[in-house]
Protein backbone atom coordinates (compact mmCIF):
# COMPACT_ATOMS: atom_id res chain seq x y z
CA UNK A 1 0.00 0.00 0.00
CA UNK A 2 3.44 2.46 0.01
CA UNK A 3 4.83 4.82 2.97
CA UNK A 4 2.98 7.47 4.90
CA UNK A 5 4.42 10.11 2.88
CA UNK A 6 3.36 7.92 -0.50
CA UNK A 7 -0.45 7.72 1.04
CA UNK A 8 -0.58 11.35 1.97
CA UNK A 9 0.84 12.58 -1.64
CA UNK A 10 -1.93 10.22 -3.12
CA UNK A 11 -4.83 12.09 -1.25
CA UNK A 12 -3.21 15.40 -1.96
CA UNK A 13 -4.59 14.26 -6.03
CA UNK A 14 -7.86 13.07 -4.53
CA UNK A 15 -7.23 9.33 -3.92
CA UNK A 16 -9.94 8.35 -0.75
CA UNK A 17 -8.35 4.46 -0.63
CA UNK A 18 -5.14 6.34 0.72
CA UNK A 19 -7.10 8.44 3.09
CA UNK A 20 -8.46 5.13 4.29
CA UNK A 21 -5.57 3.08 4.59
CA UNK A 22 -3.82 6.44 6.37
CA UNK A 23 -7.25 6.63 9.07
CA UNK A 24 -7.06 2.87 9.58
CA UNK A 25 -2.95 3.53 10.20
CA UNK A 26 -3.00 6.43 12.47
CA UNK A 27 -6.51 6.29 13.96
CA UNK A 28 -5.78 4.65 17.66
CA UNK A 29 -2.45 7.02 18.25
CA UNK A 30 -4.63 10.43 17.45
CA UNK A 31 -7.48 9.44 19.06
CA UNK A 32 -5.74 8.19 22.30
CA UNK A 33 -3.24 11.36 22.06
CA UNK A 34 -6.75 13.91 21.15
CA UNK A 35 -8.43 11.83 24.05
CA UNK A 36 -5.93 12.49 26.78
CA UNK A 37 -4.56 15.89 26.03
CA UNK A 38 -8.61 17.23 26.23
CA UNK A 39 -9.49 15.00 28.44
CA UNK A 40 -11.85 13.34 26.40
CA UNK A 41 -14.05 16.07 25.72
CA UNK A 42 -14.95 16.75 21.87
CA UNK A 43 -12.63 14.14 20.93
CA UNK A 44 -14.53 12.89 17.64
CA UNK A 45 -14.91 16.45 16.15
CA UNK A 46 -11.22 17.10 16.43
CA UNK A 47 -10.37 14.02 15.52
CA UNK A 48 -12.61 14.69 12.38
CA UNK A 49 -10.83 18.25 12.59
CA UNK A 50 -6.90 16.52 12.03
CA UNK A 51 -7.87 14.79 9.03
CA UNK A 52 -9.72 17.32 6.88
CA UNK A 53 -7.07 20.00 8.00
CA UNK A 54 -4.93 17.26 6.91
CA UNK A 55 -6.54 16.69 3.72
CA UNK A 56 -6.83 19.97 2.63
CA UNK A 57 -2.95 20.45 3.04
CA UNK A 58 -1.91 17.17 1.76
CA UNK A 59 -1.75 18.77 -1.88
CA UNK A 60 1.71 21.14 -0.16
CA UNK A 61 3.19 18.12 1.91
CA UNK A 62 6.79 18.51 1.77
CA UNK A 63 7.76 14.43 1.09
CA UNK A 64 11.02 15.31 2.71
CA UNK A 65 9.11 15.59 6.01
CA UNK A 66 7.47 12.59 8.08
CA UNK A 67 3.97 12.02 8.08
CA UNK A 68 3.70 10.73 11.59
CA UNK A 69 5.46 14.59 13.04
CA UNK A 70 3.19 16.41 10.44
CA UNK A 71 -0.35 14.85 11.22
CA UNK A 72 0.89 15.27 14.87
CA UNK A 73 1.69 18.88 14.51
CA UNK A 74 -2.12 19.31 13.00
CA UNK A 75 -3.95 17.45 15.84
CA UNK A 76 -1.59 19.18 18.32
CA UNK A 77 -2.64 22.67 17.00
CA UNK A 78 -5.80 21.62 17.09
CA UNK A 79 -6.26 20.47 20.62
CA UNK A 80 -4.12 24.09 20.78
CA UNK A 81 -6.72 26.21 19.86
CA UNK A 82 -8.92 24.18 21.60
CA UNK A 83 -7.74 24.85 24.79
CA UNK A 84 -7.89 28.50 24.15
CA UNK A 85 -11.62 28.21 23.50
CA UNK A 86 -13.87 29.08 26.96
CA UNK A 87 -14.58 26.82 29.10
CA UNK A 88 -11.01 26.88 29.69
CA UNK A 89 -8.40 24.22 31.04
CA UNK A 90 -9.66 21.44 34.08
CA UNK A 91 -10.01 21.51 37.09
CA UNK A 92 -6.65 21.49 38.75
CA UNK A 93 -6.28 18.62 41.09
CA UNK A 94 -6.51 19.54 44.36
CA UNK A 95 -5.90 18.31 47.77
CA UNK A 96 -9.64 16.95 47.85
CA UNK A 97 -8.04 14.20 45.39
CA UNK A 98 -6.44 12.02 47.88
CA UNK A 99 -9.50 11.91 50.27
CA UNK A 100 -11.81 9.40 47.86
CA UNK A 101 -10.02 6.25 48.51
CA UNK A 102 -7.15 4.98 50.33
CA UNK A 103 -5.17 2.94 47.69
CA UNK A 104 -2.60 5.61 46.48
CA UNK A 105 -3.50 4.18 43.02
CA UNK A 106 -6.89 4.99 43.04
CA UNK A 107 -6.23 8.48 44.02
CA UNK A 108 -5.01 10.35 41.23
CA UNK A 109 -5.59 8.45 37.62
CA UNK A 110 -4.06 9.39 34.38
CA UNK A 111 -6.57 11.32 33.59
CA UNK A 112 -6.47 13.69 36.77
CA UNK A 113 -2.68 13.94 36.11
CA UNK A 114 -2.50 14.59 32.91
CA UNK A 115 -5.35 17.54 33.91
CA UNK A 116 -3.23 19.41 36.10
CA UNK A 117 -0.51 19.66 33.41
CA UNK A 118 -0.32 22.94 31.76
CA UNK A 119 -1.07 22.73 27.91
CA UNK A 120 2.45 22.32 26.83
CA UNK A 121 3.68 20.51 29.56
CA UNK A 122 0.94 17.84 28.95
CA UNK A 123 1.58 17.84 25.04
CA UNK A 124 5.22 17.21 25.56
CA UNK A 125 4.39 14.34 28.00
CA UNK A 126 2.07 12.61 25.84
CA UNK A 127 4.26 12.52 22.64
CA UNK A 128 6.76 11.17 24.82
CA UNK A 129 5.40 9.04 26.86
CA UNK A 130 2.75 7.29 25.42
CA UNK A 131 3.42 7.64 21.55
CA UNK A 132 6.49 7.21 22.04
CA UNK A 133 7.99 10.13 20.11
CA UNK A 134 11.73 10.24 20.39
CA UNK A 135 12.99 14.28 21.65
CA UNK A 136 14.00 15.47 18.47
CA UNK A 137 10.60 14.28 17.09
CA UNK A 138 8.61 16.19 19.95
CA UNK A 139 10.72 19.16 18.81
CA UNK A 140 9.68 18.82 15.03
CA UNK A 141 6.17 18.02 16.04
CA UNK A 142 5.90 21.21 18.01
CA UNK A 143 8.07 23.46 16.44
CA UNK A 144 10.39 24.32 18.92
CA UNK A 145 14.07 23.61 20.02
CA UNK A 146 15.04 20.17 21.69
CA UNK A 147 15.64 21.97 24.81
CA UNK A 148 12.42 23.25 25.86
CA UNK A 149 10.84 19.96 24.89
CA UNK A 150 13.64 18.87 27.58
CA UNK A 151 12.72 21.25 30.05
CA UNK A 152 8.91 21.23 29.50
CA UNK A 153 9.39 17.30 30.45
CA UNK A 154 11.27 18.47 33.40
CA UNK A 155 8.82 20.10 34.94
CA UNK A 156 6.01 17.87 33.83
CA UNK A 157 7.97 15.08 35.64
CA UNK A 158 8.58 17.35 38.84
CA UNK A 159 5.26 18.43 39.00
CA UNK A 160 3.27 15.11 38.43
CA UNK A 161 5.95 13.55 41.16
CA UNK A 162 4.73 16.23 43.44
CA UNK A 163 1.18 15.12 43.25
CA UNK A 164 1.92 11.60 43.53
CA UNK A 165 3.69 12.18 46.42
CA UNK A 166 1.49 14.34 48.20
CA UNK A 167 -1.74 11.77 47.19
CA UNK B 1 21.23 19.14 38.43
CA UNK B 2 20.51 18.80 35.16
CA UNK B 3 21.84 15.07 35.55
CA UNK B 4 19.32 13.78 37.79
CA UNK B 5 16.21 15.35 35.54
CA UNK B 6 17.58 13.72 33.14
CA UNK B 7 17.82 10.02 34.62
CA UNK B 8 14.75 10.83 36.28
CA UNK B 9 12.54 11.70 33.00
CA UNK B 10 14.69 8.71 31.39
CA UNK B 11 13.53 6.34 34.29
CA UNK B 12 9.62 7.70 33.44
CA UNK B 13 9.95 7.06 30.13
CA UNK B 14 11.67 3.53 30.60
CA UNK B 15 14.34 4.83 28.57
CA UNK B 16 17.16 4.36 31.04
CA UNK B 17 20.96 3.74 29.86
CA UNK B 18 23.80 2.24 31.92
CA UNK B 19 24.71 6.06 32.54
CA UNK B 20 21.65 7.18 34.55
CA UNK B 21 21.01 3.74 36.31
CA UNK B 22 24.81 4.49 37.69
CA UNK B 23 23.45 7.95 38.25
CA UNK B 24 20.27 6.98 40.17
CA UNK B 25 22.20 4.10 42.33
CA UNK B 26 24.71 7.12 43.50
CA UNK B 27 22.67 9.82 43.43
CA UNK B 28 20.91 10.39 47.19
CA UNK B 29 18.21 12.94 45.46
CA UNK B 30 17.56 10.56 42.81
CA UNK B 31 17.29 7.47 45.10
CA UNK B 32 15.21 9.22 47.05
CA UNK B 33 12.43 10.21 44.44
CA UNK B 34 12.51 6.97 42.31
CA UNK B 35 9.79 5.51 44.13
CA UNK B 36 7.37 8.57 43.45
CA UNK B 37 8.85 8.58 39.52
CA UNK B 38 7.89 4.81 39.53
CA UNK B 39 4.18 5.84 41.43
CA UNK B 40 3.87 8.26 38.35
CA UNK B 41 5.04 5.50 35.53
CA UNK B 42 2.13 3.02 36.89
CA UNK B 43 -0.31 5.62 36.98
CA UNK B 44 0.40 7.00 33.58
CA UNK B 45 0.82 3.24 32.42
CA UNK B 46 -2.87 2.31 33.84
CA UNK B 47 -4.47 4.87 31.82
CA UNK B 48 -6.72 2.94 29.45
CA UNK B 49 -6.69 4.32 26.55
CA UNK B 50 -10.38 5.28 24.87
CA UNK B 51 -11.42 2.45 21.84
CA UNK B 52 -12.36 5.30 18.88
CA UNK B 53 -16.12 4.28 17.87
CA UNK B 54 -16.59 2.05 14.69
CA UNK B 55 -18.15 4.84 13.09
CA UNK B 56 -15.08 7.18 13.40
CA UNK B 57 -13.67 6.54 10.00
CA UNK B 58 -16.70 6.19 7.92
CA UNK B 59 -17.59 9.63 9.43
CA UNK B 60 -14.25 11.30 8.44
CA UNK B 61 -14.06 9.42 5.05
CA UNK B 62 -17.81 10.99 3.80
CA UNK B 63 -16.65 14.69 5.57
CA UNK B 64 -13.47 14.43 3.27
CA UNK B 65 -15.14 13.57 0.48
CA UNK B 66 -15.53 17.10 -1.27
CA UNK B 67 -11.90 18.17 -0.25
CA UNK B 68 -10.54 14.88 -2.04
CA UNK B 69 -12.70 15.97 -4.80
CA UNK B 70 -11.16 19.29 -4.76
CA UNK B 71 -7.89 17.47 -4.38
CA UNK B 72 -7.86 15.61 -7.72
CA UNK B 73 -9.46 18.38 -9.86
CA UNK B 74 -6.48 20.61 -8.46
CA UNK B 75 -4.21 18.10 -9.40
CA UNK B 76 -6.01 17.45 -12.85
CA UNK B 77 -5.63 21.12 -13.37
CA UNK B 78 -1.86 21.42 -12.76
CA UNK B 79 -1.83 18.16 -15.21
CA UNK B 80 -3.31 19.96 -17.51
CA UNK B 81 -1.94 23.01 -17.65
CA UNK B 82 1.45 22.40 -19.77
CA UNK B 83 -1.14 20.92 -22.45
CA UNK B 84 -3.36 23.92 -22.43
CA UNK B 85 -0.33 26.27 -22.67
CA UNK B 86 1.34 24.77 -25.24
CA UNK B 87 -2.11 24.87 -27.66
CA UNK B 88 -2.39 28.50 -26.85
CA UNK B 89 1.11 29.00 -27.81
CA UNK B 90 1.33 27.13 -30.76
CA UNK B 91 -2.02 28.87 -31.56
CA UNK B 92 -0.39 32.22 -31.49
CA UNK B 93 2.84 31.72 -33.06
CA UNK B 94 1.94 31.93 -36.37
CA UNK B 95 -0.56 35.26 -35.56
CA UNK B 96 2.25 37.87 -36.56
CA UNK B 97 3.12 35.99 -40.04
CA UNK B 98 -0.70 36.04 -40.79
CA UNK B 99 -1.06 39.67 -40.28
CA UNK B 100 2.07 40.96 -42.49
CA UNK B 101 0.30 38.59 -45.13
CA UNK B 102 -2.97 40.02 -44.36
CA UNK B 103 -2.10 43.69 -44.80
CA UNK B 104 0.15 42.82 -48.12
CA UNK B 105 -2.70 41.34 -49.64
CA UNK B 106 -4.88 44.11 -48.78
CA UNK B 107 -2.42 46.48 -50.30
CA UNK B 108 -2.01 44.15 -53.52
CA UNK B 109 -6.02 44.10 -54.31
CA UNK B 110 -6.22 47.63 -53.47
CA UNK B 111 -3.04 48.65 -56.05
CA UNK B 112 -4.52 46.25 -58.55
CA UNK B 113 -8.25 47.56 -58.38
CA UNK B 114 -6.88 51.16 -58.25
CA UNK B 115 -5.35 50.60 -61.94
CA UNK B 116 -8.51 48.87 -63.38
CA UNK B 117 -11.47 50.86 -61.44
CA UNK B 118 -12.68 54.32 -59.93
CA UNK B 119 -10.84 55.38 -56.76
CA UNK B 120 -13.85 55.02 -54.85
CA UNK B 121 -15.35 51.58 -56.26
CA UNK B 122 -11.75 50.06 -55.56
CA UNK B 123 -11.84 51.39 -51.95
CA UNK B 124 -15.06 50.40 -50.93
CA UNK B 125 -14.32 46.76 -52.61
CA UNK B 126 -10.58 46.88 -50.31
CA UNK B 127 -11.99 47.92 -47.41
CA UNK B 128 -15.34 45.16 -47.55
CA UNK B 129 -12.00 42.63 -47.96
CA UNK B 130 -10.02 43.67 -45.35
CA UNK B 131 -13.48 43.71 -42.79
CA UNK B 132 -13.66 40.05 -44.20
CA UNK B 133 -10.45 39.15 -43.46
CA UNK B 134 -10.62 40.81 -39.58
CA UNK B 135 -13.83 39.15 -38.87
CA UNK B 136 -12.33 35.54 -39.61
CA UNK B 137 -9.51 36.18 -38.04
CA UNK B 138 -11.22 37.58 -34.87
CA UNK B 139 -13.54 34.17 -34.95
CA UNK B 140 -10.60 31.97 -35.59
CA UNK B 141 -8.51 33.53 -32.26
CA UNK B 142 -11.65 34.51 -30.43
CA UNK B 143 -12.25 30.40 -30.29
CA UNK B 144 -8.73 29.56 -29.07
CA UNK B 145 -9.50 29.69 -25.49
CA UNK B 146 -12.87 27.98 -25.76
CA UNK B 147 -10.96 25.07 -27.46
CA UNK B 148 -8.26 25.24 -25.21
CA UNK B 149 -10.53 25.50 -21.90
CA UNK B 150 -12.24 22.19 -23.68
CA UNK B 151 -8.63 20.44 -23.74
CA UNK B 152 -8.62 21.18 -20.46
CA UNK B 153 -12.01 19.87 -19.49
CA UNK B 154 -11.20 16.32 -21.80
CA UNK B 155 -7.60 16.27 -19.64
CA UNK B 156 -9.25 16.42 -16.48
CA UNK B 157 -12.02 13.49 -17.43
CA UNK B 158 -9.09 11.66 -18.90
CA UNK B 159 -7.62 12.25 -15.20
CA UNK B 160 -10.87 10.64 -13.43
CA UNK B 161 -11.19 7.95 -15.50
CA UNK B 162 -7.51 6.95 -14.77
CA UNK B 163 -7.05 8.68 -11.51
ZN1 LIG C 1 20.48 12.69 40.78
Amino acid sequence: MGTDEELIGRVGVGDQDALAELCRRYERPLYHFIARHTGGRDVEDLYQETWLRAVRAAPRFDPSRRFSTWVFQIAVNLCRDWHRRPPPEPVEPDDNLASTSDAPEARIDARRLLAALPEAQRTVLLLRYYHGLSEEEAAEVLGCPRGTVKSRLHAARERLGRFVESA
Amino acid sequence: MTGCEDALVAFLLDQVDAAAVDHIRTCPRCRAEQPVVRALAVRLAADPAPTPPPTLAPRVLTAAGPLLARNAQGAAWRAAWPAVARALAAALIPLPAILVFDVALVRAIYSLLGAVLPHGLSLYLVVNHAALLALLLTLTYGAVPFLAARQARLLLQDGYRHG
